[in-house]
């Protein structure tokens, strides 16, 4: 039992990985442009298609692949925030609509090109790592040592360099940053951009672990959303962490408790924090 | 004068609005009726897999029989007019969509092929009782097949348990192998609840031991619930009902080596052959086996040609035994229903005419005295290395 408890803590903390991803690209939308993007869950989708369409139709390298499906990804997030989501900055109920509507749209186009039919990407690095009882397939921990990676990076990149520290500053107070000079308008493009290209990262990865269908963003989003929320938003390592603890909290309630109701143990665990911590685990008083 | 020249323009008018209403009149007599079917199935959605392929076939048969010129009946000439509603499978969305069908006067209805949107739509067909025909997939119709206020009802989906069910003779099968303990993963939703039920039964009778595990509907990684049932040490493990679930379900079951051996009622070969070096066995129930079909069956090559040509793309091998089910040959069989009632619009004549007349298209196919239908299919079976045997089963015979 404890070897069962211990893989599913391992397998909880990679699973949790892609939830963060995600969460680190609507903390990151939300903080600078006030929009809760739910069509990152969309863009993630687009990301394991395009992805799978490199890999398997093109027969491209898996690594070329997952930076094509990125690049592609990111092209469409600069589209959509130019021609859509540039309209309603700060305004959290347009926002909202756009980004559903926009998920229609990317759903449909999806299904149309390549049908409801599940795409499951050629198997890109087979088999397991066995230590003390526990397997662990490798590709997982592949993309669990690249998403920590990224993660990290980006927190490194907002603390450490001058946009970074422009992001918070415009996320504080964005009248004030413009007058010192930061281009607001080329920031918030800018982050919508690196959003949609952390999900078609997250959506690159995932399609080298699961079978693929057009609506797998809808209940991704959902999680990363929670993931946010559990860590308060605005917050990337936050985001990490939320991401993990509710991959865990999934896997290893799923042993002593129904498998059936596998995602309301996340969201039992979210109102627990909320109840102590209003603002989540590492958002401050407010 | 001007009294006569007015007169004289009058009667001119009169005589040409008489001429434009008469090519009128003659245009109609001569034009073709029509004859509405709805097809309400989820076309998208995350359950698109079971009604995307029913409307496809379906469209495809009418466009077949309007281009030969339409049909027949009583000496009349009819085309056909498919009108195609998306549920998303979405109860609310599809009562809607049911309702207008309804006002318009639709007396023909294909679908749904879901339970949870057959279940909401059902108390609002019981109220049109005796007006139309409903060919239905969902399971959850079998249970009303000739009761009270079910007259329109027809289960176009062969059902698991009975004698003739495919379910029985698979399991029949299990025992055979002398397999004593199945573990089965299922999505916990409504037709995951009903399949739960029929296969207690079943493997019961067969004195075979079940473990049921239900699943959250999108679910992607299993390894918990696996690793879970694993610790039994059950022969077989039975994993849900689609495929968006199946190559997650055997890829994590076979890439820990937790699990080789897979008992599969609803979903493709694709898992098995995918993962073809690392499974034992991977028994399948298929409609029809279309790979193999279409090398020996005329009627099936000549559908995957016409499917091909009409939608410009690959055919859908994985998805097209799912064309069972209210699709392509019960347009063709409620055709020649019409034709053989005499009418178009008798729905207690044509549904006789329908389940008095068995067919042989795609498949062969017959309705018994409830409305449930029977029709030859396959057993698939795939072993280690993707060696694939297919029995076809005849219950009509």
């Amino acid at each position: 039992m404890s070897q069962l408890v211990i893989g599913q803590l391992l397998n909880g903390a990679i699973v949790g990985t892609l939830y963060a991803i995600l969460a680190l690209a609507v903390t990151l939308t939300f903080g600078i442009t006030g929009i809760v993007n739910f069509a990152l869950g969309a863009f993630m989708m687009m990301g394991g298609y395009l992805t799978w369409y490199a890999h398997d139709s093109l027969q491209m390298p898996y690594a070329i692949a997952v930076v094509a499906a990125v690049v592609a990804v990111g092209v469409v997030g600069l589209v959509t925030d130019l021609c859509l989501f540039r309209f309603t900055r700060n305004n959290l109920v347009n926002g909202l609509l756009v980004s559903i509507g926009l998920i229609s749209i990317i759903e449909a186009g999806v299904l149309i090109v390549w049908t409801a039919t599940p795409k499951d990407l050629a198997y890109v690095l087979p088999g397991v790592i066995e230590a003390a009882g526990i397997s662990a397939p490798k590709i997982k921990l592949v993309v669990f040592a690249l998403l920590l990676l990224v993660i990290l990076g980006t927190y490194l990149a907002l603390t450490r360099t001058w946009t970074g520290r422009a992001a918070f500053a415009y996320a504080q107070n964005s009248e004030a940053a413009a007058l010192m000079g930061v281009n607001t308008a080329a920031l918030e493009s800018a982050v919508m951009v690196y959003s949609a290209m952390l999900a078609g990262l997250g959506g690159a990865l995932y399609a080298s672990l699961y079978s693929l269908e057009p609506t797998l963003g809808s209940a991704f989003i959902l999680k990363a959303v929670e993931a946010a929320i559990m860590a308060g938003i605005g917050n990337a390592i936050g985001a990490l962490a939320g991401g993990v603890i509710l991959g865990i909290t999934e896997g290893v309630g799923s042993i002593y408790l129904p498998i059936a109701f596998r995602d309301a143990y996340g969201l039992v665990f979210l109102v627990a924090i909320l109840l102590v911590k209003p603002n989540g685990l590492f958002g401050g008083k407010s | 004068m001007l009294n006569m020249r007015l007169a004289k323009r009058m009667w001119v008018g009169l005589g040409v609005l008489l001429l434009i209403g008469g090519v009128g009149v003659a245009r109609q007599a001569n034009a073709q009726a029509v004859v509405k079917i709805g097809q309400i199935e989820a076309q998208t959605g995350p359950t698109a897999t079971y009604g995307w392929m029913s409307s496809q076939g379906a469209k495809l048969a009418v466009k077949e029989i309007n281009d030969a010129g339409g049909f027949q009946v009583a000496g009349k000439p009819y085309k056909l007019e498919l009108i195609q509603m998306d549920t998303r499978g979405e109860p609310r969305e599809a009562t809607v969509q049911f309702k207008k069908f309804m006002e318009d006067g639709v007396k023909f209805v294909f679908g749904p092929f879901l339970s949870n949107v057959f279940n909401s739509i059902e108390p609002i067909a019981n109220l049109h009782n005796g007006k139309f025909l409903m060919f239905a997939g969902a399971t959850a119709a079998h249970s009303l097949l000739g009761t009270p206020n079910h007259d329109y009802l027809l289960h176009t989906f062969n059902w698991d348990s009975g004698p003739s069910g495919f379910g029985t003779l698979m399991v029949a099968q299990l025992k055979k192998q002398g397999v004593k303990r199945v573990a089965m993963l299922f999505q916990n939703d409504a037709f995951g609840k009903v399949a739960a039920d029929i296969y207690s039964k079943l493997f019961k009778d067969a004195g075979i031991e079940l473990r049921i595990e239900l699943f959250e509907p999108g679910t992607k990684d299993f390894s918990a619930s696996l690793a879970k049932m694993a610790a039994d040490k059950p022969d077989y493990l039975f994993p849900g009902y689609s495929d968006a679930v199946l190559y997650d379900i055997v890829r994590q079951a076979t890439e820990t080596g937790l699990f080789k051996k897979f008992f599969i009622v609803r979903g493709s070969i694709g898992p098995a052959l995918k993962n073809k070096d690392a499974i034992d066995d991977y028994m399948a129930y298929v409609p029809k086996y279309f790979e193999s079909a279409e090398k020996t069956e005329k009627a099936t090559s000549k559908f995957i040609a016409e499917y091909k040509t009409f939608y410009k793309r690959e055919f859908p091998y994985d998805q097209a035994p799912l064309c069972a089910s209210s699709c392509y040959d019960h347009v063709y069989m409620l055709v020649n229903a019409m034709k053989a009632a005499e009418s178009v619009d008798d729905v207690a004549k044509i549904k006789k005419a329908l389940m008095s007349t068995p067919y042989d298209g795609l498949w062969k196919i017959k309705y018994d005295e409830t409305g449930e239908v029977i029709f030859k299919f396959d057993l698939v079976q795939v072993k280690r290395g993707g060696a694939i045997s297919v029995i076809s089963i005849d219950p009509i015979k």
